[in-house]
This record gives C-alpha cells, sequence and structure tokens, in this order.
C-alpha cells in the first residue's frame, strides 16, 4: 500500500486535532503512457509519474483541503495540521479503519505495462493504415493512445479504508479528408476501465476506418439549415446531450444552491415517460466505472428519472452530509490536486420499444444527428448547446442528405419533455468531462431517440 | 528548481543520447470560494516535478516524475531514453541554441504570499456582497472565488542553458444569478493580478450583477441576418480560437484556415493583432517560454495584412525561421507545443456606446457557448450557441438566448467595420486582451 495505515490514522488524527465533523485522505501514484502519431509517423512518446496526496477537513458546510506531493508521514502531518488550522469546535473521533467492500470489479487481463512501446505504437500505425486505406480523400490522421494505471488509497475518520488500483487504455483516431478545397474531419474513439485486451479483436484499424468514413462523408455534405427542427439523435453520441442538457442539473452542488432547473422538483415529472436516465459507475470495465469513488464509496447504480419522474440525485460525501442522506458514489476529482466534488459516471437513457428505422421513417422533415462534436451547458438555466460533427437532413423518413455547421440548441428540461421516441439500440461513447478546472472520464450512453422542436443553428437563414 | 534541472539533465546526458532538457517546476497554490460570507472552500496545493526531453539520430523522448530525489531523477532519464524506441526520426528535431539576451521582466510580488489568508477570504466575500446589494433581484452568487498561484520554472540543456525564473498570479471571480418570476439568468465577472492590491474590487461584483440583470427576461429572437456587436469577452473566445490557427504547427499540419495566406490580407483594414509576450499585465508573459528560447513581441496581423505565424523551435526550423518563443508548457507533463502567450486585439477608437450607435438594428453578443466544439478550425465555419440584447436604434433593447450565430471566421475578420477601444484583459482560454467589435453581417438562428 502507498501508505500505511498507521500512518494514515495518525494524520487524520492530526487534521481533526483543533475541530472538524469529517477528515478523509486520498493518495494516489499514477503512472502514464502516451503516444501519438500524425502524417504516418509516431512523433511523440511520452511516460509520467506522478504521486501525492490530500487531506480534507469538513467542518459545517466548508471544506479546507491540502494537497502535496510528499508521501512521507512527516510532509503528510504537516499538511494535515494545515488542512485543520483555521478549524474550530469539538472535533470527531477518528475510528480505527476497516477495508471497505462491496465495490465493483474491473478485471484487467493485460496490463499496460506488459506491453512494449513498440506494441502500442503498433495500434497506432494499425488504425492510421485503416483510415488512409479509406481511399484517396483521405489527407491526413491523427492517432493518439493513451493508458494510465493508478494506485489509490482512500481514507477517512469514519473508519473507511479503501484500496483500489485503476487501469484505463484510449485509443483516438481524428481524420482528415479534402476534395474540391472542402476539407473535412471525423473522429473517434475506444477507451475503457481494463487492460491492453480491449484492442485484441481488431479495433484499432475499425477506429481508423469509421472516423475516415466520417470525414469523406461530411465531403459531400451542404451547408445546415437553421430554425426548429425535429432532431434525431443517433445511438451512443447522442448521450452526451443528456449528459450536459440534464446531468450536470441532477448534481448535487448544483440542486443544494438552488442553482439547477431542477431544483425543489423530486418526484415531478421532468420529462417525457420515454425518459429513464440513470448513472451507474459498476458497470464492469465501462470507461467511467471504478469499483469506488474518489471518496472510498461503493460505485452504483442511481436512478434519476424514471418514466420521466425526477427521482435521484447524484451525491458525494459532503452533499449528502448537508442533505442528511447518503452518498451515492458519485465524489469524484481528478487527481490528489484536486477536491471531490459531485460528478457522473457512466449516465445512461435507457432503451425503449421503438426501432430506428422505425424513427426516422415517421419523421416527414428533420435533422439526423448521428456525431456530435461536444458542447456546454448552464445547470442554472439549463439552457445547452451542442456541435454536430456528422448530421443528415431526413426528407420524407429518409435519410437525405450531409449536413456541415450545425449546432444544436436548447434547454435541458424542454428536450428532456420533447422526447417523444425511443429505440432499442442501446450504445455506449466515451469522454472526459470538465467541470470547476476538473476533468474526470465519463461514459454516456443511449438509444436512437427523436426530440420534437429543437433548435438547428446552421449558416443557412 | 535550477539545480533539480540541472541533475535531471546531467541524469539524462549520461543515457548516451545527444541532447538532453530538463525543464522542472515548483509551485504554490491557493483557492478561496466564498458562499453567503462564509468560507465555502480553502485549498491549498504545493506541488513539484521535472519533465525529461532527450533527442539520440534525430529522435526525441520525453519523460516527467514528481519524485525529485536521485533515484527518481534517474528514472525518469532512463524512461525518456526508452520512449525513443519508436518515434521517428526527425532532422527538424533538437534543441535550440542558447540566447544571450533575456527581457527584464518583473513578474512576482513577493506581497502575495505575504497577505494575510483572511484578506483574501474578505476579498471574495466582498466580491460576493456588492454584486448581492447591486440588485434585488440577484438572489444568490454562485462561486465567489479568490484564486492565487506562484512558481518558479527552471530549464537546464546540455547546449548550456540553465535559467530559471519566479511568477506571481492572482484572480477573483463570480457568477452572479438573477432570478425574476422564476426563470434565472447568469453573469460573470473577473479580475487579475500579481497580488491582491491589484485586483479590481467591488466593480468586479457589480459587473457580475449587471450582466445577470440585463439578461432577465430573455427570450428567443426570429432567425435573421443582421449586423452583430461583440462585447469584449466574446471577442476573447473568438481571438482565442483564431491565435490557435495561426501557428506554424497548425499550418504545417494544414490544420489552419490560414494556411498559404501569408502577407495576404485576411481581415478588415482596422484590424491589428500581435502575440505579446512581454505585456507586464498579461498572465503569459515570461522572460523564456518552455525550451528556454527569449518572449517577444510578434506581429500577426497589420492593418488587416496576415505577417506571419507563431514557430517554436521545431516547427521554426521546418521552414528555415527562427522560433518565435512560443514554446509553450503547461506544466512539466507536457512537451513543448506552439501555443500563443498573450494575444492582443490592439484597440480602435470608438467607445462601446459609439459601436452600438452605429446599429440600427442588430444583435449585441454578451456571452458565446460551444466554441470548441462548434468551430472547424480548417475552414473557419463556425456555429455557436449566443446570448446578449437585441439592437434597435443604436440602443440596447430586448434581452435573447437560445440562439446561435454562425458564420465563417475569415469573413467575419474582413466584415470588422469597427473596432473599440474597450480592451480588457479575459483570462479564459489562453490570455487575451480584446475589444468590442462591430461586424457587418451574421446569421443570428432563433425560432
Amino acid at each position: 500500500m502507498l501508505v500505511d495505515e498507521q500512518t494514515i490514522e495518525k494524520v487524520l488524527t492530526a487534521a481533526l486535532e483543533r475541530g472538524g465533523r469529517f477528515a478523509d485522505f486520498y493518495a494516489e501514484r499514477r503512472q502514464t503512457n502516451s503516444l501519438s502519431l500524425e502524417d504516418g509517423k509516431v512523433e511523440k512518446s511520452s511516460s509520467g509519474l506522478d504521486a501525492g496526496a490530500s487531506i480534507r477537513v469538513i467542518q459545517g458546510r466548508s471544506i479546507s483541503f491540502v494537497s502535496t506531493d510528499a508521501l512521507d508521514e512527516r510532509s503528510l502531518i504537516a499538511a494535515a495540521r494545515l488542512a485543520g488550522e483555521s478549524v474550530r469546535g469539538d472535533g470527531a473521533t477518528v475510528i480505527p479503519l476497516t477495508a471497505a467492500s462491496g465495490g465493483s470489479v474491473h478485471q484487467v487481463k493485460i496490463p499496460p505495462a506488459a506491453v512494449a512501446t513498440g506494441g502500442k505504437a503498433g495500434l497506432l500505425k494499425e488504425a492510421d493504415a485503416a483510415a488512409r486505406a479509406e481511399g484517396a480523400d483521405v489527407v491526413q490522421a491523427s492517432v493518439g493512445f493513451s493508458d494510465e494505471t493508478s494506485q489509490i488509497v482512500i481514507a477517512n475518520s469514519e473508519g473507511t479504508l479503501a484500496v483500489e488500483e485503476r487501469t484505463r487504455v484510449r485509443l483516438i483516431a481524428r481524420v482528415v479528408a479534402a476534395r474540391d478545397g472542402m476539407m473535412q474531419t471525423g473522429y473517434d474513439s475506444i477507451g475503457a476501465h481494463r487492460g491492453m485486451e480491449l484492442f485484441a479483436s481488431g479495433d484499432p484499424a475499425a477506429l481508423g476506418k469509421i472516423a475516415a468514413a466520417k470525414a469523406i462523408t461530411m465531403l459531400d455534405s451542404r451547408p445546415s439549415p437553421s430554425g426548429k427542427m425535429t432532431v434525431v439523435m443517433h445511438r451512443g453520441f447522442g448521450g452526451v446531450l443528456f449528459h450536459e442538457a440534464s446531468g450536470h442539473g441532477l448534481e448535487a452542488d448544483a440542486v443544494e444552491k438552488g442553482a439547477s432547473v431542477f431544483a425543489g422538483r423530486m418526484g415531478e415529472k421532468v420529462a417525457s415517460e420515454k425518459v429513464t436516465l440513470i448513472d451507474d459507475g459498476s458497470i464492469p470495465n465501462e470507461w467511467g466505472s471504478n469499483a469506488f469513488d474518489d471518496e472510498g464509496v461503493p460505485t452504483g447504480r442511481t436512478v434519476l428519472i424514471e418514466k420521466g419522474i425526477l427521482k435521484g440525485l447524484m451525491y458525494d460525501r459532503l452533499r449528502a452530509l448537508n442533505a442528511g442522506v447518503g452518498s451515492t458514489g458519485n465524489g469524484r476529482r481528478q487527481s490528489f490536486r484536486h477536491p471531490p466534488i459531485p460528478r457522473m459516471t457512466n449516465t445512461l437513457i435507457l432503451a425503449g420499444t421503438a426501432t430506428p428505422e422505425e424513427i426516422i421513417r415517421s419523421t416527414e422533415k428533420g435533422f439526423y444527428a448521428k456525431t456530435l462534436s461536444g458542447g456546454q451547458v448552464e445547470p442554472a438555466t439549463g439552457d445547452f448547446v451542442f456541435g454536430v460533427s456528422e448530421g443528415y437532413l431526413i426528407e420524407n423518413g429518409e435519410v437525405a442528405y450531409p449536413l456541415r455547421g450545425a449546432t444544436l440548441i436548447g434547454n435541458g428540461l424542454t428536450a428532456l419533455n420533447n422526447v417523444d421516441m425511443v429505440a432499442d439500440d442501446f450504445e455506449m461513447n466515451i469522454g472526459v468531462c470538465g467541470k470547476d478546472g476538473q476533468g474526470v472520464p465519463v461514459g454516456s450512453g443511449q438509444p436512437t431517440l427523436r426530440i420534437l422542436n429543437m433548435t438547428v443553428g446552421g449558416t443557412e437563414v | 528548481m535550477l539545480d533539480i534541472a540541472k541533475k535531471a539533465m546531467a541524469a539524462a546526458a549520461a543515457t548516451g543520447v545527444d541532447q538532453a532538457e530538463a525543464f522542472a517546476m515548483q509551485t504554490r497554490s491557493m483557492r478561496i470560494k466564498v458562499y453567503r460570507q462564509e468560507v465555502e472552500e480553502l485549498v491549498s496545493s504545493t506541488g513539484s516535478g521535472v519533465g525529461v526531453r532527450v533527442f539520440k539520430g534525430a529522435a526525441v523522448g520525453y519523460a516527467y516524475t514528481s519524485d525529485l530525489s536521485g533515484d527518481g531523477l534517474k528514472a525518469a532519464a532512463r524512461a525518456a531514453e526508452a520512449t525513443m524506441a519508436v518515434t521517428a526520426p526527425d532532422e527538424f528535431a533538437g534543441l535550440p541554441q542558447p540566447a544571450k539576451e533575456f527581457p527584464e521582466l518583473d513578474l512576482y510580488s513577493g506581497k502575495l504570499r505575504e497577505t494575510p489568508v483572511s484578506d483574501k477570504i474578505a476579498f471574495a466575500a466582498m466580491l460576493e456582497q456588492t454584486a448581492l446589494e447591486r440588485d434585488s433581484r440577484i438572489s444568490q452568487v454562485e462561486a465567489a472565488t479568490y484564486a492565487e498561484g506562484e512558481g518558479v520554472v527552471a530549464i537546464a540543456n546540455s547546449l548550456g542553458f540553465e535559467r530559471q525564473f519566479r511568477e506571481s498570479t492572482c484572480y477573483a471571480f463570480l457568477q452572479a444569478i438573477a432570478e425574476q418570476d422564476g426563470h434565472m439568468q447568469t453573469g460573470i465577472s473577473f479580475t487579475t493580478g500579481r497580488e491582491l492590491e491589484q485586483l479590481a474590487g467591488a466593480v468586479t461584483g457589480q459587473e457580475a450583477a449587471d450582466r445577470a440583470v440585463s439578461l432577465l427576461g430573455a427570450r428567443q429572437c426570429p432567425t435573421m441576418s443582421c449586423p452583430v456587436v461583440m462585447d469584449p469577452f466574446v471577442t476573447a473566445s473568438v481571438i482565442g480560437v483564431i491565435g490557435a490557427a495561426l501557428t506554424g504547427e497548425a499550418v504545417q499540419k494544414q490544420r489552419s484556415m490560414f494556411a498559404g495566406k501569408d502577407g495576404a490580407p485576411v481581415a478588415s483594414p482596422g484590424v491589428n493583432l500581435i502575440d505579446d509576450g512581454l505585456h507586464p499585465e498579461g498572465l503569459a508573459t515570461a522572460p523564456f517560454d518552455g525550451e528556454g528560447v527569449p518572449t517577444q513581441r510578434t506581429a500577426l496581423v497589420k492593418d488587416g495584412i496576415l505577417q506571419g505565424f507563431l514557430y517554436d523551435t521545431y516547427s521554426g526550423r521546418k521552414e528555415g525561421k527562427a522560433s518565435t518563443g512560443n514554446g509553450s508548457r503547461g506544466s512539466y507533463r507536457s512537451q513543448p507545443h506552439v501555443a500563443a502567450t498573450n494575444l492582443r486585439l490592439l484597440p480602435g477608437t470608438a467607445s462601446q456606446a459609439e459601436i452600438l450607435g452605429e446599429v440600427e438594428e442588430g444583435f449585441f453578443v454578451m456571452d458565446v457557448a460551444g466554441i470548441h466544439s462548434g468551430v472547424n478550425t480548417i475552414s473557419g465555419d463556425f456555429s455557436v450557441g449566443a446570448t446578449g440584447r437585441l439592437i434597435r436604434n443604436g440602443e440596447l433593447a430586448e434581452p435573447v438566448r437560445e440562439v446561435t450565430i454562425a458564420g465563417n471566421l475569415l469573413k467575419m475578420l474582413e466584415s470588422v467595420k469597427t473596432v473599440g477601444n474597450d480592451n480588457r484583459w479575459v483570462p479564459f482560454g489562453g490570455s487575451i486582451h480584446a475589444p468590442s467589435l462591430l461586424l457587418a453581417e451574421m446569421t443570428v438562428s432563433g425560432k
């Protein structure tokens, strides 16, 4: 273990010397490797090590947090005293540590360290070759690989001790295609909380091929029209829309302050009855999964919206303490340098009963959003915006032609209420979510579904 | 830190490489958040690390570590050497020759550390209070934040470069929430400096409140093509994206809308854009960049004509050009890459009121969302979410939300009619000094 139990108990005791209702400790040693390829050549290769710890003291509703990159007992106790410095009043007693149980299992068969750098470079070349094989229109491919292995120790004054090793691997491809002065890009990525076995089944080639096909398709695109349209969200990528449009507003810190459109609406209808939204950080090997959250709480499945009714929120320990409920295992942080806050893990819209073909066939005129390029939301108002990197016009129940330069804009509550068809073709997607300057791996998933009356911003009036 | 850099460099050189470089960094930071006049969060952090870059037979390798012990540095040196096994040889790779002269800059204030924490808490509390008192419709302030950081950056390389510098920065930020008839709007403001005394106090809180209140009752407007006025926050977002396309690397990799336009008109004659690594108020100012090249002032667009691009050592060598001191490095974890320092769109002569006065019917943009997902940096096509006010007969009219503005960045630069004189520093998405802008026409998509 990175830091032994005796030291941790001393550190927690030092943190609560002057008072405080709760103290916790988080230590981490993270090894990373990354490689990037462009112009058909491996241009960058890097390997890194970061280690350190942080101590947090909670008093009332406020936190004091100190991080350090030293892991020896003296430095840790000094950091703990600094964290407890401004705290006054009765301190909680540190309960002897007991190893936590109940965390989910994310098996790693081939640790990244077991594969030589040359083997990892091979993945990049495979993806690059597959992208370039898609035709002469492909003018550039950039492929990036990264792996990350962390040893984590989490402990708190209530006696929790959670130890976890987390391994993540990811491969991304961005392909540029050009024809007659027009240039378009296509993007795809795969990643998981697992080892190098993720790439065993020809995935790098498929990744390059998919990214290239997207770029080539968009060469035939026409400028997107603007205005209110029926929008069909393709499975997978569209999940990020619900991550932004509803997920952030369901994180307990936003709700606690009333800075969310969902504040005070528990048990009310907030979405169409076709919508069931859950967050699940325990799905085996999923990109946003961990055994425990970053506060030592086992991850699990939280129903947020069930058939349109608001059922739950995502809590970390602090917001759960404030609300007098239990943490849902959503306390996450980017690293030992960052305090935990409520965050999504894998956020999913559950599958419905329609087929994707039915949804398109029953749409007379609409916008088919196949790949989103990212977006953002203002949780207080619920207003969101998304770029569409691969979109199509639907005419008379058929996909007509690709559209470029479109942005989807709307309001979370309105969009949730306007979902009128949900298909049975659920798929997950991976990403990195940013909040308060902290990035954490998140998954989002969704079946193909239809949203009525959404604003599409394009370049054609 | 320079000692650590020298030791790491020596350890790397000893692995038998042709060239070695170590970039060491030590930082101390603090962040205070106040909510309802109580400290919600006090976060302190100290950290240090070193990044080792090695070159051998034109291949490059990199490793970093936060373990600064002798063994830790040796392990990083070996790891850097090992990563070279897969990188392709590249004749342009290598270290810059050490320069002889460096700019003298005053980037550090010892006062920042000496100022008691209680004064910094009081500052964040004051920001919250001034926003709340500004207007009865301000229901709360989320994240009244004070943050500071200081650090030492040291670089040593095997060509004889050995230097370090120290800097301090601080900023304060808040988001005010205005509420009326159950609807909410938000407004932000911020202020930056190198010590607490340099931060703008009450006006920052008031501005956040005013921005939130001015958007109350916002609705979608009809789709239209009209003149658009961008406020400095919005101009800064756009300039940040344009700056990223003005690097030699973006051009060489055919990722830039400005490729092949060197020396050609790319903007209306009123547009003057520079990368200023020396400006005393710019938070990206430094005596040398992430590979030890002195920083400088580089003209990018002069009177609407594209003057050139930004380079680090590698991308410069590819074109037989010198580095412009833009080998940027966020931390010891990353290898140098080309990026702007402080981008400045130089001020014109018109005030914001005069600019608005030029518009009969148009849209005043106060905030854009999705700038990173909504811009195609190759073609320049963009479509982003926008919030703001309609302009009618030269005056601000109804607030607007849930619309997009769309167009092409190159055409947008050509359509700049007036450049404002109201420049301010915006610390998001880079360090950018930007004014209000009047654009002849853009597509606003609403209902």
